[in-house]
């Protein structure tokens, strides 16, 4: 039996001057070493959460719990300090005027001793593999390789759970698949909670279990397997499914028998050769 | 863009100087400029350029970097000069024009106020040339730190140089993006007369303004969720050693405090 970590129950949120709810009556569980998506179109309430998670905003009612503790005005420096968020632009969250300098940033807000900082700055860089760029200064950096810096700072705190609050949605392709890498690496190997809010099914289809939000409230959760069953109704809701998932559905339509356990366009490439070759 | 801003611009290099603490940089300028005031005879200006010019070549910036500091300021110098050579009336007259006389004194003085401008100039220019605007930053909020008490917030404004720092070239390639776009849109930024020009600056600044404060925005709640909270129980990653050659290059320059003090006449 593994520890729930995160812990959302009924959480209610209004933006001020506002008579519709950003975000209602959501519950949710996050368990050690899951990594849980909440996907939504615009405007879903998705990343609000988010923000309602490390105390940026206010909810106007229900109870969030992080580790256990219920995150309030005393504990929310303590919650901050466990809990990594990647931004989804990655400008705007480098504070450093070199790589180093930014993911020392956390570092020092927690006042932690300077040897220490720098044994811990060296090992977060050597975890998102950005070891050479350790002295360069952001604008030389691309945008996967800044938000892997961001990734970083985060890991320099030894978190124990990482939200992605759209992080790889200004990123190119490459960029995108490296941060991903980053993260399931982390999640796997250091069995780091993630929680990624995201509108990217490609991104979704990377998680063990996924929330979909629609108009504030959870429409549906499941596994990717079962969300990517709804068809239709995601893109309903304004979410577009993979591009995979969608030839896959057509082709089966066609009468061509395939599965439906993947999501993956290199999946859906194995099993068409080997059903051609079958022949 | 870039070119212009090759005023205060640092050169990478690994001198002596490169290396010297900031705050030892710092100090020794703030020195430097009671000391020049020093000099009031021929032997000590000499002392003082010798000094200067010894500086300058320890740094080992050519001196082609430090002639391209000094031309905005070449127009003051001369002037300055002129003003002197025309004002003061002292010594033997040198030449005559009508009611005008040039006289010796002037022209020793002139000679003697443009140089005290020229050193200080060139020394000034010559931290802004072998620092980093970030170690500028580090020096100023260490050496200020004592204000603290006096409830100066040097940690918030130290914070907010290197984040200006950071930004600028972040904003340079902002600042270049917008102008394309707004150039695709038909938007003519180099000819066409003074006032049409001015209106196209405004599709440039009104984008680029509203971008900054979103920018802003975005960064405050990035800090925030990293912890920040103000320089109340902050540590520090980047740190200043203090070396000998710190201390002897303050030595010196109080040497030479102590020289000019002993010759001046």
């Amino acid at each position: 039996m593994t520890e729930t970590i995160l812990s959302v129950e009924k959480l209610c949120f209004r933006y001020p001057n506002q008579s519709d709810y950003a975000v209602q009556n959501v519950t949710f569980q996050a368990k050690r070493g899951e990594w849980l998506a909440i996907v939504g179109h615009n405007g879903s309430g998705k990343s609000t959460i988010a923000k309602l998670l490390i105390g940026l905003l206010r909810p106007e009612s229900g109870v969030i719990k992080l580790f256990h503790h219920v995150l309030d005005e005393q504990t929310v420096w303590e919650i901050r300090r466990r809990v990594g968020m990647v931004f989804q632009n990655p400008d705007n969250q480098f504070v450093g005027t070199t790589v180093e300098d930014d993911v020392a940033f956390a570092l020092e807000n927690n006042g932690v001793p300077r040897d220490e900082m720098v044994k811990r700055v060296h090992e977060a860089i050597r975890q998102v593999h950005m070891e050479e760029f350790l002295h360069h200064e952001p604008h030389h950096l691309s945008g996967g390789q800044k938000q892997r810096v961001a990734i970083a700072g985060i890991l320099a705190l030894r978190p124990d759970l990482i939200i992605l609050d759209e992080a790889t949605s200004m990123l190119d392709p490459k960029g995108r698949q490296e941060v991903l890498d980053t993260v399931r690496d982390l999640n796997k190997k250091q069995r780091i909670t993630v929680l990624s809010i995201t509108h990217d099914l490609e991104e979704v289809a990377k998680a063990d279990r996924v929330i979909v939000m629609n108009r504030g409230e959870i429409m549906t959760e499941g596994t990717p397997k079962q969300i990517f069953a709804l068809g239709t109704k995601l893109e309903r809701i304004g979410l577009d499914l993979p591009f995979a998932v969608k030839i896959r559905d057509r082709l089966k339509q066609c009468g061509i028998p395939l599965s439906s356990s993947y999501f993956t366009i290199e999946e859906l490439v194995e099993e068409l050769w080997t059903l051609y070759s079958k022949r | 863009m870039m070119n212009s801003m090759i005023i205060g611009k640092y050169v990478p290099g690994n001198s002596v100087i490169h290396r010297m603490d900031p705050r030892a940089k710092l100090l020794i300028i703030f020195m430097y400029v009671f000391i020049v005031f020093l000099a009031n005879n021929s032997v000590t200006y000499a002392v003082l350029t010798v000094f200067t010019f010894g500086f300058l070549a320890l740094s080992r910036i050519p001196l082609s970097f430090v002639i391209r500091g000094l031309k905005p300021i070449i127009w003051i110098i001369v002037f300055t000069f002129l003003l002197h050579v025309l004002m003061t009336k002292e010594g033997d007259v040198l030449y005559q024009i009508g009611s005008f006389s040039i006289y010796e004194g002037g022209v020793k003085q002139g000679i003697f106020i443009s140089l005290r401008f020229l050193l200080l100039i060139i020394i000034t220019t010559l931290l802004t040339l072998t620092t980093t605007p970030i170690e500028v930053t580090d020096g100023v909020e260490i050496l200020l730190a004592p204000l603290k008490k006096m409830r100066v917030p040097v940690h918030e404004l130290a914070l907010m140089m290197s984040i200006s720092l950071r930004f600028i070239p972040t904003l340079m390639e902002e600042t270049e993006k917008i102008m394309k776009a707004q150039t695709a849109r038909g938007v003519d930024f180099t000819g066409g007369r003074f006032s049409e020009r001015m209106k196209a600056i405004v599709s440039l600044l009104v984008p680029l303004f509203i971008s900054s404060f979103k920018r802003a925005e975005e960064l405050a709640t990035a800090m925030e969720a990293r912890g920040y909270r103000g320089g109340e129980g902050r540590t520090k990653f980047r740190q200043l050693v203090w070396k000998w050659t710190d201390t002897a290059f303050l030595a010196a320059v109080l040497l030479l405090a102590v020289v000019l003090f002993v010759l001046r006449s």
